[in-house]
């Protein structure tokens, strides 16, 4: 059975993008939620072998939606991978500390996505 | 641009101008699907962060009557503070105005520090530009344009027109010198 990946973001270039990636580059089924609280619903009901998640968003954002997950238990062992435009250290560090496995900077490369999400799920 | 669209539409891509095929899909894809000019000033921030990386823009809407530019929109600076016509300059306004994307690997930025790199694309409309679309300060992770990237800037010219301002892209091949040159 292929292995789901929820990808969420509020930007509509950008999950078109992530998508497109995903369709045309693996064999990863994909769902998708447009932010950090329908994404922690989301994660509930279709337990995603990974979560992909933009950080700034409207209503939750990355950070907020991934401590959720980590407090849940039918989402604390998800892998999480968090994408952003801010890549300082600092900002990562926060990302961690809210429990994220990974953290991706924009613009995406699409051959390092892809690298990433297999080294986590495989081919 | 349909040979891109065909080549995503094909079996598993890999590399990195698939890559950048799936990017200029999705840009085309956003700019198409734009609900009104809102939502079309939306997507066109959307692309330049999350493709160009950069989260300084401006618009510039070229007043034809007048021959003027006027800041239309910007996102993630001042107007009030940073001339986006000083910073593209006499020689960048006249290629930008000719259908030309200028590019400035070393330019001031609104805070008089050195940039990086900036860049003015013309959004065209029937063989003449009715806006210049100014990308500022790049992401710390971003360290300049590419090839790709000049493919996104043409994508950007050619079709951002209508999704913006309901202008008419529909124009004669580059036989006038609109060509884009970095």
């Amino acid at each position: 059975m292929a292995k789901k990946i929820l990808v969420v973001d509020d930007s509509k270039t950008a999950l078109m993008m992530e998508r497109e990636i995903l369709e045309k580059r693996t064999n990863y089924q994909c769902v998708t939620a447009s932010d950090g609280q329908e994404a922690v619903e989301k994660a509930q009901q279709e337990l995603p072998d990974l979560v992909l998640m933009d950080v700034v968003m409207p209503r939750m954002n990355g950070f907020e939606a991934c401590k959720m997950m980590r407090q849940q238990a039918s989402t604390r062992e998800i892998p999480i991978v968090l994408i952003t435009t801010r890549g300082e250290e600092s900002y990562m560090e926060a990302g961690f500390q809210s429990g994220c496995n990974d953290y991706i900077t924009k613009p995406i490369d699409g051959a390092e996505l892809v690298a990433l999400l297999q080294s986590y799920l495989g081919e | 641009m349909n040979d891109n669209q065909s080549e995503a539409s094909g079996a598993k891509l890999s590399g990195a101008d698939a890559t950048n095929d799936l990017r200029l899909v999705a840009a085309r894809k956003r700019l198409a699907e734009s609900r009104g000019q809102e939502d079309a000033i939306e997507g066109l921030r959307e692309i330049v962060a999350n493709f160009l990386g950069s989260e300084e823009i401006g618009l510039l809407r070229v007043d034809q009557t007048t021959a003027s530019l006027q800041v239309f929109w910007s996102f993630g600076i001042d107007p009030e503070k940073y001339d986006l016509l000083l910073a593209l300059g006499a020689a960048g306004l006249e290629r930008v105005m000719g259908g030309e994307c200028h590019v400035e690997l070393a330019a001031r930025d609104h805070s008089g520090a050195m940039a990086k790199v900036q860049a003015f694309v013309p959004i065209r409309s029937a063989n003449q530009t009715i806006a210049i679309l100014a990308i500022l300060r790049l992401l710390p992770q971003k360290h300049g344009f590419d090839g790709s990237d000049m493919e996104l800037f043409k994508l950007l010219s050619d079709e951002a027109a209508m999704p913006l301002f309901g202008a008419t892209t529909h124009a004669k091949p580059a036989a006038d010198g609109t060509g884009m040159r970095a």
